[in-house]
C-alpha cells in the first residue's frame, strides 16, 4: 500500500496516513481482511513517531475500515468496500469545504438533517 | 524447446544422469561383496554411527539424482539466467553432481567386505576432500563445456530506466510503500524444524540440534515478511526489527513488477541465493525485481508489486538527482 506524506501541509501526518488508507481502499488496492503494515513497521519506513501512525489508524478504525486487534495488528473490516472509503472521502470534502465557506457545525448538520428527511 | 535450448538442457542433465547411472553399475557390481546392512551415517571422526538396509539405501539415494537433474533442467530452460550466471548455473550442476557421486560412492566403498552384522568400515574423513577436489574439476568441465552452446542474452538488457514506471509526486513529498507477505507453508516448516531439532536434541547431537533450532527461529521470525519500499531503499524485515535484508536506494539501478517460478528461478523457496540473482521467495507468481549496479538482482515476493516497482523507480530517480 502506498503511503504518502506532504510534511508542508497543515493537515494532520496522522490524518495523511489515515487518508492513504482509505485511497487505497477506495481504488481496491486493499481488500477486507488485510492486514496494514504493522506501526513500527510503517513508522521506520516513513521517518514519523510510531504514536503518529497509531494515530492514523485510531481514526481509520473509529470510520470503522480497520478493526484494531492485539497480535493481529490492524486488518480492514468486510465491511470496508470501496464504496464506503469514497463516501467517507466525500464526507471530508464537505465538511472542509463548509469549513472555508465559514459554516458553523449546526449549520452543517441541519443541512445534512434536511438532506436525509427528503 | 528450440535446438539451442535443447543442447543447453541435456548440458544440465548429463551429470546428474551419469552420476545416476554409475551409483545404480556400482551398486549392482559391488552388491554380493556388501553387507545387507551397510554403515550409511558417520560421525565427525569417521566412525560409522547408523546402520540402513542395503536395498533401502539405493532406493532412498538414487532418485535424489534425476530429480535434482529435472530441477536443473526446469532451471535452465525456464530459469531466466542469462551470460554467466547461465554457465555458472550448468558448471554448479556438474559439481553437485559429481560431489553426490562421489560421497555416495565412497559410502558403498567402504562397506566393501565387511562380515555380515559385524563392526562396519569407517569413512576416512579425507574422502569428503576428495569430494570437494572432484566436484571443483567436474565443475570446471561443465563450465568448458558451456562454450559449445552458447548462453542466452538478457532480453531485457536494452530496457532502459527511462522504459519503466514512476508514481508522480511532489516536491519534498514523502513516499512509502509497505506491505506484509508471507504464506501458509513457513509456520508449518517452522513447525517441522522445531521437531527435528528436538529429535536431535534428544539424541544428544547438540551441534545440528542448536543449528537447526537457529534456523526455525530465523524462519519464524520472517513467517509474517514486512516489505518496504521508501527513502532507505528496497528492505525486507520479519517480526523483529532485526534480522532484516536491506538493498539502498544508491545500489539500486531500476526496478520492475514480474512473474517469477519459484522453483525454475531460484530452484525452491526461501532466501535464495543463486549466480547472479538472490531472493526473498515464499511463493511462484508477481515479485518486485530490482536490478542492482553490477547486474545483480534481488526479488521479493509480493502483492501490488507493480506500486512498490514504480515507487522504487521513483525514488531512485529522486536520490540520484540529490534531493
Amino acid at each position: 500500500m502506498l503511503f504518502r506524506l506532504d510534511p508542508t501541509s497543515t493537515v494532520p501526518l496522522g490524518d495523511q496516513i489515515a487518508a492513504s488508507v482509505r485511497r487505497a481502499v477506495a481504488d481496491s488496492t486493499v481488500t477486507p481482511g488485510e492486514r496494514l503494515p504493522a506501526a513500527r513497521v510503517l513508522a521506520e519506513s516513513l521517518g514519523v513517531n510510531v504514536h503518529t501512525v497509531l494515530r492514523g489508524y485510531q481514526r481509520l478504525r473509529e470510520e470503522g475500515l480497520i478493526e484494531l486487534r492485539r497480535g493481529r495488528g490492524a486488518v480492514v473490516t468486510a465491511g470496508a468496500s470501496p464504496r464506503r472509503a469514497q463516501l467517507l472521502e466525500r464526507v471530508r470534502e464537505v465538511v472542509a469545504d463548509a469549513r472555508e465557506l465559514g459554516m458553523t457545525e449546526e449549520e452543517l448538520l441541519t443541512l445534512v438533517r434536511a438532506e436525509l428527511s427528503t | 524447446m528450440t535446438r539451442k535450448n535443447l543442447g543447453r538442457a541435456t548440458l544440465a542433465a548429463l551429470p546428474f544422469v551419469l552420476a545416476f547411472l554409475i551409483h545404480l553399475i556400482l551398486f549392482i557390481v559391488l552388491k554380493d561383496r556388501l553387507p545387507t546392512r551397510l554403515a550409511g551415517h558417520f560421525d565427525v571422526s569417521g566412525d560409522a554411527n547408523g546402520y540402513v538396509d542395503r536395498t533401502a539405501y539405493v532406493l532412498a539415494t538414487a532418485p535424489v539424482l534425476p530429480v535434482l537433474g529435472a530441477v536443473w533442467v526446469l532451471m535452465v530452460v525456464r530459469g531466466r539466467m542469462y551470460g554467466r550466471a547461465h554457465s555458472l548455473l550448468i558448471g554448479g550442476g556438474w559439481a553437485l553432481a559429481a560431489f553426490l557421486q562421489y560421497v555416495l560412492g565412497a559410502a558403498l566403498i567402504v562397506n566393501l567386505d565387511t562380515p555380515e552384522g559385524g563392526p562396519a568400515g569407517s569413512f576416512p574423513m579425507w574422502h569428503l576432500a576428495v569430494a570437494f577436489g572432484v566436484a571443483a574439476l567436474a565443475g570446471a568441465v561443465g563450465l568448458l563445456l558451456t562454450r559449445l552452446v552458447p548462453a542466452p542474452e538478457d532480453p531485457d538488457a536494452g530496457k532502459g530506466p527511462a522504459d519503466r514506471e514512476r508514481i508522480v509526486l511532489a516536491d519534498g513529498e514523502v513516499a512509502g510503500w509497505a506491505r506484509t507477505t508471507g504464506a501458509w507453508w513457513t509456520p508449518v516448516g517452522a513447525l517441522v524444524l522445531a521437531a527435528t531439532a528436538t529429535g536431535f536434541g534428544y539424541g544428544g547431537n547438540w551441534y545440528v540440534g542448536t543449528a537447526l533450532l537457529a534456523l526455525t527461529l530465523l524462519v519464524l521470525a520472517f513467517s509474517r515478511a514486512h516489505v518496504t519500499v521508501d527513502r532507505r531503499g528496497l528492505t525486507v524485515s520479519g517480526l523483529l526489527p532485526w534480522p532484516r535484508v536491506q538493498v539502498p536506494l544508491e545500489r539500486i539501478e531500476s526496478a520492475d513488477s514480474r512473474q517469477v517460478n519459484a522453483v525454475a528461478e531460484f530452484g525452491g523457496w526461501g532466501y535464495r541465493i543463486r549466480p547472479g540473482r538472490t531472493g526473498f521467495i515464499v511463493r511462484s507468481g508477481e515479485a518486485i525485481v530490482a536490478r542492482q549496479t553490477g547486474g545483480r538482482e534481488f526479488a521479493v515476493t509480493v502483492e501490488d508489486s507493480a506500486t512498490g516497482a514504480a515507487l522504487l523507480n521513483t525514488l531512485v530517480d529522486r536520490n540520484r538527482a540529490g534531493r
